[in-house]
């Protein structure tokens, strides 16, 4: 059963409907609050971003785009716990609101069958924050550079050179690596 | 970080939302709004029809209890636009208790301001445009409700696995 026949459901007041779209989702949307939060948040969080959703849900006009909708409460709610947890860190929240896009340099996925999934999972923590949500909604998520753009509520650009920055990252990381062992 | 699974299974997660889901928290934010709304146009109508002028006590009491209605019918609306879902079931049935209380509301008042022998035509004319947008309310959530089930059987083709 499709996502979008499951939303339509769940927004007539389907409540079985409704249950069977948090089960499907529920580990996506975890796994991305875990990645930008440490685990002890990440639960309060996800259970915080899911009754936004329930709350919004009958008010999403395109049900057949639930994926980036989803994601951009969860990434609303993400944000207002990093804003409570940093108040006084604005190294790393202020950035997250007012972020400037850098010009493209023209790299193309230099770390593009250096790492599977796993490897860039272990290594995402030592990702800024901006990059690594890109980073996990765009290659974990597997939501489109359009979807992510509309997620993190920037240009299509500016999710393109936030990617290019953290595969410029993850190769230094890698190569780091390499030289230590 | 590769291996880790959330604490809360999907279970625990849907049993978190029953709050937010139950059935009581949604009546009660659609009687907050319906009695708040009613409770101001009735008072303005009952404070409108009075045949002289009030004393100034009087005037004060009156637009102290339409304040306080207003409040609640705004409080209403808060809830319903951000901390209860009212799915498309529920916007039909959330509707027709607002055509059921304007029609009730206005009636009361045509009855009240007909005996009452002043401002009776102005009086018709508000419960009138009451009756008139609680039934565009209904007419627009079955409306609403309709294309959702159209979408839902767009999407089902007729299957009958996927059919409920």
């Amino acid at each position: 059963m499709s996502d979008e026949l499951l939303v339509v459901r769940a927004q007539l007041g389907n409540r079985a409907a409704l249950e069977d779209l948090v089960t499907r989702w529920q580990r996506p949307v975890w796994l991305y609050v875990r990645r930008m939060l440490d685990a002890e948040r990440a639960d309060d969080v996800a259970q915080e971003a899911w009754i936004a959703v329930v709350r919004a849900l009958p008010r999403l006009r395109e049900p057949d785009r639930f994926a980036p909708w989803l994601f951009t409460i969860v990434r609303r709610a993400t944000l207002n716990r990093m804003r409570r947890q940093y108040a006084d860190r604005h190294d790393l929240v202020g950035d997250f609101e007012s972020d400037v896009d850098r010009p493209h340099d023209g790299i193309r996925d230099p770390v593009d069958g250096l790492m599977d999934r796993a490897e860039m999972v272990a290594r995402l923590a030592g990702i800024p924050v901006l990059e690594r949500e890109v980073l996990v909604l765009h290659y974990l998520e597997d939501l489109s550079v359009e979807d992510c753009a509309q997620v993190c509520g920037v240009p299509a650009g500016t999710v393109k050179s936030r990617l290019n920055r953290a595969r410029l990252m993850l190769r230094a990381h890698v190569e780091e690596e390499g030289e230590r062992t | 970080m590769t291996n880790e699974e959330p604490r809360a299974s999907a279970p625990e997660i849907v049993a978190g939302l029953h709050g937010t889901l139950s059935a009581r928290a949604r009546l009660r934010a659609v009687a907050i709004l319906v009695v708040g709304l009613a409770g101001a146009v009735f008072l303005a109508a009952l404070w409108w029809t009075e045949p002289g002028p009030l004393p100034v006590l009087t005037r004060v009491a009156f637009g102290l209890m339409m304040v306080f209605c207003l409040i609640w019918a705004v409080y209403g609306i808060w809830l319903l636009r951000s901390r209860v879902p009212l799915f498309a079931t529920d916007r039909v049935v959330a509707a027709w208790i607002g055509l059921a209380a304007s029609a009730l509301t206005s009636s009361l008042l045509v009855v009240m301001t007909v005996q009452r022998g002043s401002g009776a035509w102005a009086v018709i004319v508000v419960a009138t445009a009451l009756v008139a947008v609680a039934a565009v309310l209904v007419v627009r959530a079955h409306r609403h409700r309709a294309a959702l089930l159209r979408r839902e059987h767009a999407l089902t083709g007729g299957d009958p696995e996927l059919l409920e």
